[in-house]
């Protein structure tokens, strides 16, 4: 070789060692560049750029640093990098709408983020310090973040006992109750109730094959000459109990063969005094009478039935009971006589109060229901079915049991079923891989998976046997939230220990009281040191609040107490030993601790204090805004005409000193009263007393003593 | 030659530069009332839908517990007793009223009542019926509700800049 070609070569040899040294400078400056443009340092540079245009900066800036911050609290499992770019999270000037994420502060909330992190609320992955990573489902995270409108399922994982934060989450709950969701699924927190559908031992007796057949059709949508939507005939936003199943025409004949076969026992029609028949029946206004009795005994504070008025249809009443507007038209008339009489004996779990009845009321009422709630038309949509086959009775009894008919009714020959559809007790803490999307399109995500299966079952799985729920806005969302919050066990012992679990306090009265206790459901509605209904007025501290004479008088004939509710307690027919039972059960038991009922004593109450408590009460306080006494006053509190007889003295000192002592609450605004000014006003309502003889004209007594 | 290197070298450049940057998230659209912990349908107008954060939600319930009974034309309940007072009560989402009141005053009407600032006494204190926490909560839906919609006063400008 010569020494030329020796030099070419090594010329070459150079330039590709130039080449290569380059190049490897190059792959070297790649880390660094890399690391510059990272996506959390971005954020970083953009916070500090950001801090130094607002007039806090020194505040903004007082934590910063170029690293990674993280919150680390090992017990409960939180390693939360989230803060790394949701720099202004904890700075309370940057609360404003107008400040761009992700620097924007959290709204105040109980839970501080240094204390509890950020995914033990809002999912999501801690470690990642990439928004994609965080924020979404990636093949090595499975817990995307949770929208915030579903966040109260968040809170409903530790505070399962219920909290007034969380509306959303508490409306989800109730609804899984309501809606018998425990017939088939295992939920948190949520026993399977003794009754969930009615019992249809003897169904047979109490409708028509006609009926059923309609009834499974379409439990609860009828739609009107308009074309409208309705339920039972009239539009109702209440889901009735009883969903809507996708059975086919053969089914719904098979199951109706089935049921209507359900006869144990004829009904035996009652008989009726016959004088009182032949008095009545001759009356050419006995359905009308018949109506006004009905509505003078409150059915409707349970019942609705659809009114009329104005052209516009709309349902007046409550859903603790099912809706009666065409119930003429669908019960046997002899099984409703039997059944008000003592619907115990045919349903044991009734919820309906055994009334008693007299024969005048009892025919009256009858008689409205089976004459004026009906409808014609009800069941002339209805094939003619004629008398069951017993292959249809056959195959209606198989599909009872293969449908899940018998997880909510009984029926003779067939056993009650639980857990006929999957344990959703961990359904919040499911990952994307453990759901079954099928064919469905909708987006890969627990949240997507719940709504879409709640609200359309079939959409998720065209042969789900899970029947068709019609939510109305926010219903689904709510469902949803209740459902996301049951997540099964907790990650870690400390988690563990931070769960409040709900008590299900029990009210079990004995004696006599107990009986009566019983058979006028007194716990449907109202409630007994937290147990019970909350549609009446919690009765735990009766005996502190109310005179005796006044429960016996209001058991009796319940009054309204206050004007504006349009639910009242219904007229049991009480006899005066009943009332008089209940009344001293309830002055004896139901005590507050916090009242002391001999310390206010009605007797040193002068008139001097009366005339000065009126003053307060009319001009320093203006108590009329809220409260009635004569003809005027609001609307908000109790109706004050009769105080002086219904309540004692030593309770309303009380309740005026702390109302949510008495009452959590309670709305009545605690106030600051001297001792002194308590007493004047004590005084002042003690002497606002209602002739019983008056009857409902309110008749005001002043102040003795005369006013100034 | 020499141009063919370029070209690589270059290649190479741009292909390290995509590496660094490619994988940029793709910027996500987030939808409003999916990312409201609450909301509050306007009173005037079924189709708005006001999305609520943490703490405004917790005034709409307070609201709904407390003040709507005279604050409001209509109540879970039924009719309003707003009619029965005089003077009437401002409306809950009276902008025109309530946006030219401050939160200091606001919080101070509501803990201490009517009375104490000159005004009608049916207006009652909460100041020991409602936490502190309660009332900025109210006084932060009163604000987000708001029709005409509130308007938060200037910040005070910097005097100077920390530059």
């Amino acid at each position: 070789m010569t020494a030329e070609q020796m030099g070419k070569v090594s010329n070459r040899l150079r330039f590709a060692f130039a080449i290569a040294s380059v190049l490897f400078v190059a792959s070297l400056a790649v880390s660094p560049v890399k690391d510059l443009l990272r996506e959390w340092k971005q954020y970083k540079r953009g916070y500090a750029r950001f801090a130094e245009g607002r007039p806090d900066t020194k505040a903004l800036l007082a934590d910063f640093h170029p690293g990674i911050d993280q919150i680390w609290i090992p017990e409960l499992n939180v390693t939360d990098r989230c803060v790394t770019c949701h720099q202004g999270i904890m700075q309370p000037s940057l609360g404003d709408p107008s400040v761009p994420e992700p620097f924007r502060a959290h709204s105040p909330i109980p839970h501080g983020v240094k204390d509890w992190g950020c995914v033990v609320c809002h999912r999501g992955q801690g470690l990642a310090t990439e928004a994609q990573e965080a924020h979404e489902t990636t093949q090595a995270w499975e817990r995307p973040l949770l929208p915030a409108s579903y966040i109260q399922a968040s809170c409903g994982a530790c505070h399962r006992a219920g909290i007034p934060e969380t509306p959303r989450l508490d409306r989800g709950r109730q609804l899984l109750v309501e809606l018998n969701c425990v017939g088939c699924h295992r939920l948190q927190d949520i026993e399977r109730p003794a009754m969930l559908g009615p019992d249809l031992t003897d169904v047979g007796t109490k409708v028509t094959r006609q009926w059923i057949y309609k009834w499974l059709k379409e439990p609860r949508t009828v739609t009107d000459s308009n074309g409208n939507i309705t339920i039972n005939g009239v539009e109702n936003e209440v889901e009735p109990k009883m969903p809507q199943f996708r059975l086919g025409e053969d089914e719904i004949r098979a199951l109706s063969a089935y049921l209507i076969s359900l006869q144990s026992k004829p009904v035996e029609p009652y008989k009726f005094n016959p004088q009182v028949v032949a008095a009545l029946g001759k009356k050419p206004d006995l359905v009308d009478q018949g109506q006004v009795r009905f509505r003078q005994m409150f059915c409707t504070t349970c019942h609705s039935v659809a009114v009329t008025r104005a052209g516009e249809t709309q349902l007046i009443g409550g859903d603790i009971g099912p809706e009666l507007t065409k119930v003429g038209s669908k019960v046997d008339p002899d099984w409703l006589v039997a059944w008000l009489r003592d619907p115990q004996a045919n349903l044991p779990h009734a919820l309906m109060p055994r009334y008693r009845w007299s024969d005048e009321d009892l025919y009256l009422v009858t008689r409205y229901i089976t004459s004026s709630l009906t409808d014609p038309d009800l069941i002339s949509d209805v094939p003619k079915l004629g008398p069951p086959a017993p292959q249809e009775t056959q195959l209606g009894k198989r599909l009872f049991v293969e449908k899940g008919c018998s997880s909510c009714h009984l029926a003779a020959g067939t056993k009650p079923q639980t857990d006929f559809g999957p344990d959703l007790t961990n359904v919040g803490g499911k990952t994307v891989s453990q759901l079954e999307f099928g064919t469905s399109s909708i987006p890969r995500t627990l949240v997507s998976y719940i709504q879409a299966k709640v609200g359309d079952p079939a959409s998720v799985n065209p042969s789900a046997r899970m029947p068709q729920y019609h939510f109305k806005a926010g219903d689904l969302e709510a469902v949803t939230t209740a459902l996301l919050s049951m997540t099964g066990r907790p990650e870690t012992p400390a988690r563990a220990a931070l769960v409040i679990a709900p008590s299900h306090p029990e009210f079990r009265p004995a004696g006599e009281f107990a009986r009566l206790f019983e058979r006028y459901k007194c716990y449907v509605c109202h409630r007994f040191n937290g147990s019970g209904g909350t549609l009446a007025p919690d009765l735990s501290y009766e005996g502190s609040r109310a005179q005796r004479k006044w429960l016996i008088s209001f058991l009796k004939n319940p009054q309204t107490v206050r004007p504006t509710l349009t639910f009242r307690m219904p007229q049991f027919n009480m006899t005066d030993e009943e009332a008089a039972t209940m009344a001293d059960y309830l002055e004896m038991v139901m005590q507050s601790p916090d009242v002391d009922i001999g310390g206010v004593d009605p007797k040193t109450l002068t008139p001097q204090m009366a005339t000065s408590g009126k003053q307060l009460y009319d001009v320093k306080y203006q108590c009329q805004s809220c409260h009635t006494i004569g003809a005027t006053g609001g609307y908000v509190g109790p109706n004050l005409n009769n105080v002086g007889n219904w309540l004692n003295a030593a309770w309303i000192a009380a309740w005026l000193k702390n109302p949510q002592a008495l009452a959590p609450g309670a709305i009545e605004p605690r106030r600051e009263f001297t001792d002194q000014e308590l007493l004047a006003l004590t005084a002042y309502l003690v002497t606002l007393r209602q002739n019983p003889q008056a009857g409902g004209t309110a008749r005001t007594a002043g102040a003795p003593g005369g006013t100034r | 030659m020499k141009a063919k290197a370029a070209a690589v070298l270059l290649g190479f450049m741009a292909l390290m530069l995509y590496v660094s940057c490619g994988r940029k998230p793709a910027p996500s659209k987030p939808d409003v009332l999916v990312n409201a912990y609450d909301v509050q349908q306007d009173w005037n107008d079924a189709n708005h839908l006001i999305p609520l954060e943490y703490q405004p939600a917790q005034g709409k319930r307070l609201f709904f517990d407390n003040c709507v009974w005279c604050h409001a034309d209509s109540t879970p309940a039924g009719p309003s007793n707003r009619s029965n007072l005089s003077p009437t009560p401002a409306l809950i989402n009276d902008g025109t009223v309530l946006n030219t009141l401050s939160d200091d005053y606001l919080r101070n009407v509501i803990t201490l009542g009517g009375s104490a600032l000159g005004k009608s006494a049916m207006m009652p204190p909460w100041g020991k019926t409602l936490t502190q926490d309660d009332i900025q909560a109210l006084i932060s839906y009163i604000r987000v509700v708001a029709q005409p919609p509130y308007r938060a006063p200037a910040r005070p400008q910097p005097q100077y800049s920390v530059r």
